[in-house]
């Protein structure tokens, strides 16, 4: 029996080959494992009805038809094709950063994620873009569902080199501008930006009408801290160190972890922003399972 | 606070380990890149503080660890209460176990040595290895040795013969122990605390050194004997202690074949040397058979019947019995010598001769040996009789007329008092014989000199000059002089020992004896009151009188101390768990 490369190790299905192929594969597996569209949703309309199968979901059932026929019948949707995604990808110098070197750094993550996630909408026939930033945007692809996007978006993702700050506030404001109907936007970064300035633009986004899902990366690394008995950890964006002992600060840095965490989950679900913590070990279909 | 062990002190340089290592191990860390800086520094204010108590709290708490264990390494010792521990500062202490003869009295069934033995025992057990010990016995011998040494030495001791003056004891064990460089001085003395063992005098206790004082036991009534002599044919047998009367004595005479015994429940009577100096408090008259002993020297025993303390109630005794003097008299010695001469002739006392003349200041006759010179009734001859006895070598003469007084004599008792109204002041004349000794004086004038082979009176024995001639001593008198005085009285010595007699001898002559016993102040046995005592070793800030319960709470009190070094121990367990947890609980 095949494995499936969405439920393997992300560092470990990296090794497969270059992002496309990943990514496709993950897709693969990650839809094999799925009856439905996982993004049906309020971009789908009703079409038929068919006898009900084994397996269905409850919710599609009609019942409706079950009362005036005493039979089981489930309602058939058809997916939409204006549907408009942006995939935003944090290219800042701190996604480019693994805590071991048998996992993959936060950017070879979201990279692999987005081209996956990518890879789906357009198979779904939705438009689908990317927009990859550091300080500054780095690379546009606009939301397109012609042949060969797919392609442009993983060739975006290959040709981004690793930024140096994270300005996602500038990038947001920046997408904006290229969203002008309403549609889906999914931030991919380690947050490790301001979170009043991204929050004021990703509520702008929510007022405008866009479903805003954000995937928080983080190394394990970064959510235990580990280390030598004393170390000087310098903050490869802006040159900040601080001598710690990781043995010593270990709890208070994993509460301040835990804090960070729910208040940027506590402040996305105030604003309808849907919010995903997602570790670089996880899986990738795990992370896309998410999404559903 | 001190330490038993004070080197071990110098483990609190360790106690700058943990503060070297803090700072040794401010090196400069390795450098990394971590992206989630801002976590943790956020993480690190927060937590500053709480971390910077952690570090001071192991800090001062392996400091605390090292300097706890080395304390404990150095054994401290703290000054606590009486009765609490048992470990003490080095002390310099004498045990002054006072076994002599009184000690040897039975008190409620057993010996006053033995109460005084356990509580010396206890002393010396109690000492350290840092202690110095010593030992002080009635003999006065200051003993020092190990602790064994001195606890086989008290459990052998028996009571001695000798007495112990307490003042002199501890004036001797306070210097001893002044002189140690320790920080505890202590002298204990264990005695059953006579009232006669304090001689006069201050012991100078110096300051700092203590003076625990065993309080005496219950007292006990006692007779002893004194002393015995044998004088004129009677044995006077002087008594201590409270006389019941009358006092059943025995005498024994002799040994072996010639051994006698002559049994007499003899009147005491105060005596003339009733004193509470010299313990003597009455006598007893026991008349000697002397005219069926032999000539030569005599030993005997007077005996009491046994009482508390037996030590002092047998004492022996040596005279010598001499042949009767052949003795003559010159007409100028008077009509009262002539007499008196004759009633001792009549007891075949002496016998006709010229042995011993007694002349009144003419020439004796010659080929005399020994002389008695009365001073001339004329004064005119006066000059005459000096030079006559400064022809004989005789260094003293007859001076100018002296005061009239009473005889004073110790060695012949029989004319002491008697009135002396017309004398000659009898003083030393030329290089003559140097071995003359006053025998009786008046007014603290020589009154009776010998100068080797003459007897020299300052008056003459007739009424007109002293009243002697018409007292009942008169003729004792003369019999003293020409048996015993002029003859050279064998000397019988006194010597404080075990009961026996000494005989001194020169080839076959036998020249004196010594006659051993205790010192008749020992028989005395009721005690001195705490406050005499106290007053007597050196006051009240340094001297305390306890009783055996106190006494043993106060021994060492001065310095105890109590070890530590177990408590430490068991602190320094607590701050290691205690350094253990925080530790962890860091980690």
């Amino acid at each position: 029996m095949p494995q499936r490369l969405d439920l393997l190790d992300p560092a470990e299905v990296a090794r497969l080959g270059g992002i496309e192929i990943v990514a496709e594969g993950v897709v693969e597996g990650f839809l094999a494992g799925v009856h439905r569209s996982p993004f049906k949703g309020f971009s789908v309309e009703f079409t038929e009805h068919r006898a009900y199968q084994p397996g269905d979901e409850l919710r599609y059932l009609d019942w409706r038809m079950l009362g005036r026929s005493d039979r089981l019948f489930v309602k058939q949707f058809e997916e939409e094709t204006n549907l408009r995604s942006m995939i935003l990808v944090d290219a800042s110098r701190s996604m480019a950063w693994r805590g071991a070197p048998e996992r993959l750094t936060k950017r070879a993550y979201a990279d692999r994620l987005a081209a996956a996630l990518a890879l789906i909408l357009l198979r779904q026939r939705d438009a689908t873009g990317l927009i990859t930033f550091d300080e500054q945007v780095r690379q546009v692809i606009p939301a397109r569902v012609k042949a060969g996007q797919w392609t442009r978006i993983v060739r975006a993702l290959i040709e981004t080199p690793d930024g140096h700050g994270t300005a996602a506030h500038a990038a947001l404001q920046r997408l904006t501008a290229l969203l002008a109907r309403r549609g889906m936007v999914v931030l991919v970064s380690d947050l490790l930006f301001d979170r009043e300035l991204a929050l004021a633009a990703l509520r702008y986004l929510r007022h405008r009408g866009h479903q805003v899902v954000v995937f928080h990366l983080m190394d394990p690394a970064e959510a235990e801290l580990g280390g030598p008995p004393e170390v000087r950890f310098r903050d490869p964006e802006s040159s900040v160190s601080v001598v710690v002992r990781p043995r010593e600060l270990a709890r208070a840095y994993a509460d301040t972890v835990r804090r960070e965490i729910a208040a940027w989950r506590k402040a996305c679900r105030r604003h309808g922003v849907a919010y995903h913590h997602v570790l670089t070990d996880m899986p990738f279909g795990m992370a896309l399972r998410l999404l559903t | 606070m001190n330490f038993i062990h004070p080197l071990a002190l110098l483990g609190l340089a360790a106690a700058a380990i943990p503060a070297l290592l803090h700072l040794l191990q401010r090196r400069i860390p390795p450098e990394m890149d971590f992206p989630a800086v801002r976590y943790l520094s956020e993480a690190e204010r927060e937590s500053a503080r709480r971390l910077r108590l952690r570090h001071l709290l192991l800090l001062i708490l392996r400091t605390a660890l090292i300097v706890t264990i080395v304390m404990a390494a150095a054994r401290p010792l703290v000054r606590v209460r009486a009765g609490v521990g048992s470990a003490h500062e080095p002390t310099a202490v004498v045990v002054i176990l006072d076994n002599s003869p009184s000690a040897a009295a039975v008190v409620d069934g057993g010996l006053v040595l033995d109460r005084l033995r356990v509580n010396a025992h206890a002393t010396v057990a109690s000492t350290t290895p840092a202690d110095r010990a010593w030992l002080m016995l009635c003999d006065g011998v200051v003993r020092g040795g190990t602790r064994e040494e001195l606890l086989a030495t008290i459990d052998s001791t028996h009571p001695g013969w000798q007495r112990l003056d307490l003042v002199d004891a501890v004036r001797r064990a306070a210097r001893l122990v002044d002189g140690q460089p320790l920080p505890g001085r202590e002298v204990e003395v264990l005695s059953d605390l006579q009232r006669t063992a304090f001689g006069p005098g201050d012991p100078g206790v110096p300051a700092g050194a203590r003076v625990l004082v065993l309080a005496a036991g219950r007292a006990v009534a006692n007779q002893g004997i004194a002393a015995v002599h044998v004088s004129e044919g009677a044995a006077i047998i002087e008594l201590s202690g409270p006389t019941p009367q009358p006092v059943p004595v025995t005498i024994r005479i002799g040994s072996g074949r010639d051994r006698g015994e002559v049994a007499a429940r003899g009147l005491a009577t105060l005596g003339n040397a009733a004193s509470g100096d010299t313990g003597v408090h009455a006598a007893v008259t026991v008349s000697l058979p002397a005219q069926t002993l032999t000539p030569g020297w005599w030993v005997g025993e007077a005996a009491l019947e046994p009482d508390e303390l037996r030590a002092d109630d047998r004492r022996p005794f040596a005279w010598r019995v001499a042949p009767p003097a052949r003795v003559t008299a010159t007409p100028g010695a008077g009509p009262f010598v002539t007499a008196a001469l004759g009633v001792l002739r009549d007891a075949r006392r002496i016998v006709d001769g010229s042995e011993v003349v007694i002349t009144g200041g003419d020439a004796p006759p010659g080929g005399a040996a020994r002389v008695v010179v009365e001073p001339p009734a004329d004064p005119a001859l006066l000059g005459q009789a000096n030079r006559a006895l400064l022809a004989r070598g005789v260094s003293w003469r007859w001076g100018e007329t002296g005061t009239p007084g009473p005889i004073a004599s110790a060695q012949l008792p029989m004319i002491a008092g008697a009135a002396v109204s017309r004398r000659y002041r009898i003083v030393p004349q030329g290089d003559g014989e140097q071995g003359a000794d006053a025998l009786a004086t008046v007014n603290g004038e020589p009154w009776l000199v010998r100068a080797g082979s003459v007897l020299l009176l300052g008056s003459r024995l007739d009424t007109a000059w002293t009243a002697l001639p018409a007292a009942s001593g008169f003729v004792p008198f003369i019999d003293g002089l020409v048996n015993r005085i002029i003859v050279g009285e064998s000397e019988v010595a006194t010597a404080e020992g075990a009961p026996h007699v000494e005989f001194r001898t020169r080839g076959t002559d036998t020249l004196g004896a010594t006659v051993f016993g205790p010192d008749p102040r020992e028989s005395d046995l009721s005690p001195a009151p705490p406050a005499l005592a106290t007053a007597a070793l050196g006051g009240s800030r340094r001297v305390e009188v306890l009783s055996p319960d106190q006494f043993a709470a106060a021994r060492f009190a001065g310095t105890r101390r109590a070890d530590l070094s177990a408590m430490l121990l068991v602190l320094a367990l607590i701050l290691a768990a205690a350094e253990l947890g925080v530790a962890t609980r860091t980690h």
